[in-house]
């Protein structure tokens, strides 16, 4: 079972690399984002209470720092997003079903899938984090700091690839998934990936204490801004891992019934 | 030769039709454009709301309305590069070569598809300005909402034109996310977050040559203040120069397709 | 003055890669005029050129009086178009594709609104004219293109592959289209995949292979040049092969007998006919099933000029 996922992994990592056109707005629509954001609201740092909950002192990070880990969850998202329009194109094209024909254990096709948009997700986050050293200050907390993005990014990477599999598995086509593109925005909105939640408008302040991504932004922010000893790690882990749980496990339950209905 | 006007005549309105089909006989089509934009308000709203407090906003009470005209224009962006995909596909599948054998001369052609992009965006605009309404910002009076559509329309059209540039040079549907960042980047790399003064000097500077931002404050001020002939003008200008200067190049690039 | 004229046409794409390397074709007002050629010959190149989408890189061809290259725009006011795709739009309705076309072609609504009527009856789709194309079968999407391509009653049309893909039905439909054009007078340039097609319909045929034209005249005449023809003979029962090839000697060489005969004598004179075969056996006593004789086809024609097999060759894909 491990050795098929590894080999599903590796194929699907191998299809995605080979094609640029597939990665390149993964990381280039959250850059640009991330680019205006900064440019447009960087005096947003000076509003009262701003710093106050990450548990970071004077002189404080910029606000480019606060603003990676918002892209990170992006380019994350948008992965999920982009694996789902994958195993949908396989699905339209016959691909998938050779692959069901195949003797191997069927949950090894969901798990190579996410194995290999975990391992994506850490050539999205190596980007992100050459966009810290190249215009901030890099990694506040170090190595160790640059591990814990790593592990929590490439966790939530796989729960976010996790939801894009369920997707296309239930739908079966790509136009489907792709309809999702916009609800990305929607739960990236609703959580203080952004802007600190004690700074939101109601009620997206609410809705964003339920979003685990507000969870795993802030994750990936602690070791950015040099907060690596607060909760948010932890919280950030849990959130990551919960989800990955999660969506992995309903993915291969939407594969097991959509082979039974089949 | 003067009959070869006359002929031209009809072909605008008959190629704007045939393009505005698409959301009036399928169901749903005009969904994703408005939905897009109107996410994007309403979420910059509620994660930045409160950067109002900022000096520079001057006491401004409503996020909403200074980024509703980012969302007026971002709609109109995504509408020209639309235009610029439905362009693709009819080259891909042989339609624009009926259209090229026509005796018509390039610039009308272009024309016909550029004025569907430039009908077409009045219905996101129309819907974002309602959920604003909606959400509480204030009306911004008719003369503002007749500049705010006329712009809107100039940057569709440019942005059309963008796509078609686009849709000419790769001949293909599978180009369309070049279409989109290019409007993408045009309007947001402005004053879309923030007042000018407090930009990061980069953006600002960008900011200052993007005609898009004098075209931005057009469509802004009557949301967030009162219409002046000293904001109206410069936005008039910046447009009809973007568009003049990319139609120039979609219509070289119409001409070029039979080399 | 003709129809359609080039003379040393030639197009080089990109890359040096030469698709048409200098062609002649003259083709007579109201002619039919049959263009074959296997996928990759420079076909569609060729067509693309006379009908103002493509420009010449080199010579010149005028169509309808005008040169494609500087006139273009009197060209196509002159010229009907029927291409390959058939590129329709899905949502729309044949009628309102018909009434599009004629504003294209710079005609007033009213004019338009009757001309359409008017084709959709000739084309036979007069019942299906407010139905959205995107629910034809292709037989009624390539008359629709027809029509589309008639609407301004041009006095040269273009009819690239008009019935590749199509049922026996829906393509002789479109032939029939095509003879009743000949009757009215409209020249006819046709591209086609099939011999059969260019064989009944053409006055005249041009072979093109590689980008060159290497044969043209009418279908007869290039089966008789192609060859003679040749008899094939079934023998009754205990007749002997050999003595048959023996005894029809003097008429000519034998070939290779193929299926369904049991002899075949290539005519070394086409003026012998199968009686002179009848009695040669009949001296020898040989008695006679059948006896036929088989005159070369386009095929053999195709075969000859391009060293390839034309029908049944691959459809869709086409040069560039």
């Amino acid at each position: 079972m491990i050795l098929a996922s590894v080999a599903l992994a590796q194929r699907a990592l191998r299809v995605t690399l080979r094609r640029p056109q597939f990665l390149a707005p993964l990381l280039i629509f959250p850059s640009l984002l991330l680019a205006v954001n900064t440019g447009g609201l960087s005096q947003a740092t000076s509003l009262p209470g701003f710093w106050e909950q990450y548990g970071v002192t004077a002189p404080y990070p910029s606000f480019f720092e606060f603003q990676l880990a918002a892209a990170m969850s992006q380019s994350l998202l948008l992965g999920g997003v982009a694996t789902g329009i994958a195993v949908a194109l396989e699905l339209e094209m016959g691909f998938f079903d050779r692959l069901v024909a195949a003797p191997i254990p069927r949950a090894s096709i969901v798990l190579g899938r996410l194995l290999a948009a975990g391992a994506i997700a850490l050539v999205q986050l190596s980007w992100f984090v050459s966009l810290s050293l190249i215009f901030g200050s890099g990694i506040a907390d170090g190595i160790p700091g640059l591990i814990e993005v790593y592990l929590i990014g490439a966790i939530a990477g796989i729960g976010f690839a996790g939801i894009g599999v369920t997707l296309a598995l239930r739908a079966g086509n790509a136009s489907t998934v792709q309809s999702i593109f916009p609800l990305v925005f929607v739960v990236l909105f609703l959580s203080s990936a952004f802007f600190p939640p004690n700074l939101l408008t109601s009620p997206a302040d609410l809705i964003a204490k339920w979003n685990p991504l507000s969870y795993i932004a802030n994750g990936l922010r602690a070791p950015i801004i040099g907060a690596s000893g607060t909760s948010d790690v932890l919280e950030g882990f849990a959130a990551a891992i919960g989800l990955a749980l999660f969506f992995g496990l309903l993915a291969t339950w939407s594969l097991r019934v959509r082979l039974q209905s089949k | 030769m003067s009959n070869e006007r006359t002929n031209d005549r009809g072909v605008v309105p008959a190629l704007a039709r045939r393009a505005l089909n698409e959301l009036l006989r399928v169901p749903g089509a005009a969904v994703p454009g408005i939905l897009a934009p109107t996410i994007f308000m309403l979420g910059l709203s509620a994660v930045f709301g409160n950067v109002t407090a900022l000096p520079g906003f001057d006491g401004l009470d409503k996020y909403m309305a200074f980024v509703l005209p980012v969302g007026l224009l971002q709609g109109a962006g995504f509408t020209g590069a639309a235009t610029g995909v439905n362009m693709a596909r009819d080259i891909e599948q042989g339609w624009f070569d009926r259209l090229l054998l026509a005796p018509v001369r390039r610039p009308v052609l272009l024309a016909g598809i550029v004025a569907s992009a430039a009908l077409r965006t009045l219905i996101p605009a129309t819907a974002l300005i309602c959920v604003g309404l909606l959400f509480g910002v204030k009306f911004p009076g008719f003369l503002d909402l007749l500049i705010v559509a006329l712009l809107v329309m100039i940057v569709a059209s440019a942005s059309a034109c963008w796509g078609a540039i686009i849709a000419l040079r790769f001949r293909t549907q599978q180009a369309a996310p070049l279409m989109q960042i290019g409007s993408f980047m045009a309007v947001l790399f402005t004053a879309a977050y923030a007042p000018m003064a407090l930009l990061q000097p980069w953006l600002k500077a960008i900011a200052t040559v993007n005609p898009v931002n004098y075209v931005l404050t057009g469509v802004r001020q009557g949301f967030i203040g009162s219409v002046s002939w000293a904001d109206t003008w410069p936005a008039f200008v910046a447009g009809a120069g973007l568009l003049a200067l990319l139609a120039t190049f979609a219509i070289r690039g119409m001409s070029r397709t039979s080399d | 003055m003709a129809a359609i004229k080039a003379s040393g046409l030639e197009r080089t794409f990109k890359g040096g890669i030469k698709a048409v390397r200098g062609i002649d074709i003259e083709v007579a007002e109201g002619e039919i005029y049959g263009f074959l050629g296997p996928n990759g010959a420079g076909k569609t190149t060729t067509v693309r050129m006379l009908v103002t989408l493509l420009k010449p890189t080199g010579g010149n061809a005028v169509v309808a009086g005008f040169d494609v290259a500087h006139d273009a725009s009197q060209v196509r006011r002159r010229i009907g178009v029927a291409l390959q795709e058939a590129a329709l739009d899905p949502l729309m309705t044949g009628r309102e594709l018909i009434i599009l076309q004629a504003t294209l072609q710079g005609m007033i609504k009213a004019e338009g609104r009757e001309r359409s009527a008017e084709l959709l009856e000739r084309v036979g789709l007069i019942n299906a004219s407010d139905r959205r194309v995107g629910g034809y079968s292709g037989g009624m999407k390539r008359r629709l293109d027809l029509a589309m391509a008639l609407v301004h009653s041009p006095s040269v049309l273009f009819l690239d592959e008009p019935t590749t893909g199509l049922d026996p039905t829906s393509r002789f439909a479109i032939w029939d289209e095509v003879d009743r054009l000949r009757r009215e007078g409209t020249t006819v340039f046709l591209t086609t995949q099939y011999l059969e097609e260019a064989d009944q319909m053409a006055d005249r045929v041009g072979i093109i292979a590689d980008g060159l034209i290497v044969a043209e005249g009418t279908p007869e005449a290039l089966k008789a040049e192609s060859g003679a023809p040749h008899i094939e003979v079934v023998l009754d029962q205990g007749s002997s092969a050999e003595a048959a090839e023996r005894s029809l000697a003097p008429l000519g060489e034998p070939i290779p007998a193929g299926e369904g005969h049991d002899v075949a004598i290539r005519l070394s004179d086409s003026a012998t006919g199968v009686a002179d075969a009848v009695r040669l056996l009949d001296e020898s006593g040989l008695s006679v099933a059948e006896i036929e004789l088989v005159r070369p086809s386009l095929d053999d024609v195709f075969m000859e000029k391009t060293g390839r097999r034309l029908e049944g060759a691959a459809t869709a894909a086409d040069e560039q």
